[in-house]
């Protein structure tokens, strides 16, 4: 299948994201003559450990995702990062996972906006938000290649349409920008031959960062007493680091 | 060769997605001419069978994970070309009077195909391996009146960890014969009919029964074995 890679936003420093950027990354999209197709939606849940005493708690993957990929409607995938490992299943090892009940599925995250196709470059813009709540919580974009199906074989005409993009961006002078992850997919005991389990741990990292990013504005917000207040969101950063934080505590 | 002895029945609900499946099983324990069965089942079913090689993996969860002790089963199908692996939960059995007066046993099962790392994600989130069985037969797959499965097979057990190359019997001269078909709480009634006139056929030379009743050794099973394999399954029986 094609390449694809899957861009966070990354706010810059005292900065958090906001639904103005994400309108803005929109038209830029737009405005390099993207073509809009339709709506999108991933999903991402967070697994935890049943135990009988918690003290055991560090036995056990604090990593444990679960991914739904609208590519692949009938398939379910499981990334624990940890220890590269992805899986791909049918959709029923939820219902499996259920009947477990060894692992519960606490938060998840969706992630949903709209699809533009852009010559041979089928680009998806999206928030991220929790389940259930509305408020954003990031920008998540995708950006893949039809003709090509190798990673390694599309890695410059990807870098060179990544330069592109980042140049229209920063015309609009937003606080922030998009960065691309390249995880280490044969750690994965993936080929270079690109599939849907490449995308789910693309989207496992991004989450990771994010979570590392909040937990770092977080810290920011306690330590530091100079950033001006009017650049900071901090209950929303806050709430963000606490459900993930409350996530991985529990 | 012998005959027969020790046949079990049961079904199971298999949940896939929202929608409830009743899955009747029917299966026997028994000591047969293999090649009779064979033979009277190619004819019954009009297709070819299949080659069955799975190796079965039976999961635990480790002391300290779930609320509840859980168990999980990965089947690798060794007969594809690639090893194709399936995740299955078998849940635990109906009780009550509604459930003693049925003649199968019911219970929920779901299956989800995966992929190769499968056994290393579990392994990954707590669960060890309580033991391990390969199965080697055959299978029928075929339509009449619902779809139905019979599969054949001995089961071995690994002298060494996941030794398939290397398994021996653990009943020697022992085949297990289960006839399973897929329905819904809408259609069981239909889908058992059709399961026991199918079985009604295999009469001469098995017996089946709920699991625990012992319905011994049918009688004529070995002058029908004879019979089908002296004219190759053109006796009717």
């Amino acid at each position: 299948m094609p390449v694809k890679w899957v861009l966070h936003w990354q706010p810059n420093a005292g900065t958090t994201v906001n639904s103005q950027i994400l309108t803005e990354v929109s038209q830029c999209v737009e405005g390099i003559n993207g073509v809009k197709e339709g709506r999108w939606k991933a999903t991402l849940t967070f697994y935890r450990p049943m135990l009988r005493e918690q003290a055991n708690m560090a036995e056990f993957p604090r990593d444990f995702l679960g991914i739904s990929l609208p590519e692949q409607p009938n398939k379910y995938y499981f990334v624990i990062r940890g220890q590269r490992l992805v899986l791909e299943a049918d959709l029923t090892i939820q219902t499996i996972m259920e009947r477990l009940q060894s692992y519960k599925a606490r938060v998840a995250l969706n992630f949903e906006g709209f699809q533009y196709q852009l010559g041979d470059f089928q680009l998806r813009v999206g928030k991220v938000v929790p389940n259930h709540a509305e408020s954003l919580r990031g920008i998540l974009m995708e950006v893949e290649y039809l003709p090509i199906s190798s990673w390694d074989k599309s890695h410059q005409i990807m870098e060179e349409f990544f330069d592109i993009w980042q140049e229209a961006l920063s015309k609009r002078s937003l606080p922030g920008h998009f960065v691309h992850i390249e995880p280490s997919f044969g750690e994965f005991g993936l080929s270079e031959q690109y599939t849907s389990q490449h995308t789910a741990i693309q989207y496992a990292s991004i989450v990771a960062q994010m979570i590392a990013t909040a937990q770092s504005a977080q810290s920011d917000v306690t330590r530091s007493l100079i950033l001006p207040i009017c650049l900071m969101e901090p209950s929303v950063t806050i709430q963000f680091a606490s459900l993930i934080d409350g996530n991985l505590a529990c | 060769m012998g005959c027969f002895s020790n046949v079990k029945e049961w079904k199971s609900f298999r949940l896939v997605k929202s929608r409830a499946e009743l899955k009747s099983t029917f299966s026997a324990k028994i000591q047969i001419h293999v090649e009779a069965l064979e033979i009277l089942l190619q004819g019954l079913c009009g297709v070819h069978r299949e080659r069955l090689r799975i190796h079965e993996m039976c999961l635990k969860s480790g002391p300290n994970l779930g609320l509840v002790a859980s168990e999980v089963r990965l089947l690798c199908d060794l007969e594809q070309p690639e090893p194709a692996w399936t995740v299955k939960h078998v849940g635990g059995a109906m009780r009550g009077a509604g459930a003693e007066q049925i003649s199968v046993l019911v219970r929920t099962m779901v299956e989800s195909k995966a992929s190769k790392n499968v056994l290393r994600v579990f392994y990954a989130l707590g669960y060890k391996l309580d033991h391990e069985l390969l199965r080697v037969g055959f299978a029928f797959h075929f339509q009449r009146g619902a779809q139905i499965t019979i599969t054949v097979s001995s089961v071995n057990k690994m002298l060494k960890l996941h030794a398939t190359d290397e398994a021996v019997p653990v009943t020697p001269g022992i085949q297990l014969v289960e006839v399973t078909a897929p329905a819904s709480s809408e259609n069981y009634t239909e889908v058992v009919a059709a399961m026991s006139s199918f079985c009604e056929y295999l009469a001469p030379l098995l017996h089946l029964s709920k699991p625990g009743v012992s319905t011994g050794v049918v009688p004529t099973a070995a002058a029908a074995a004879a019979s089908l394999m002296s004219d190759g399954g053109g006796t009717t029986l």
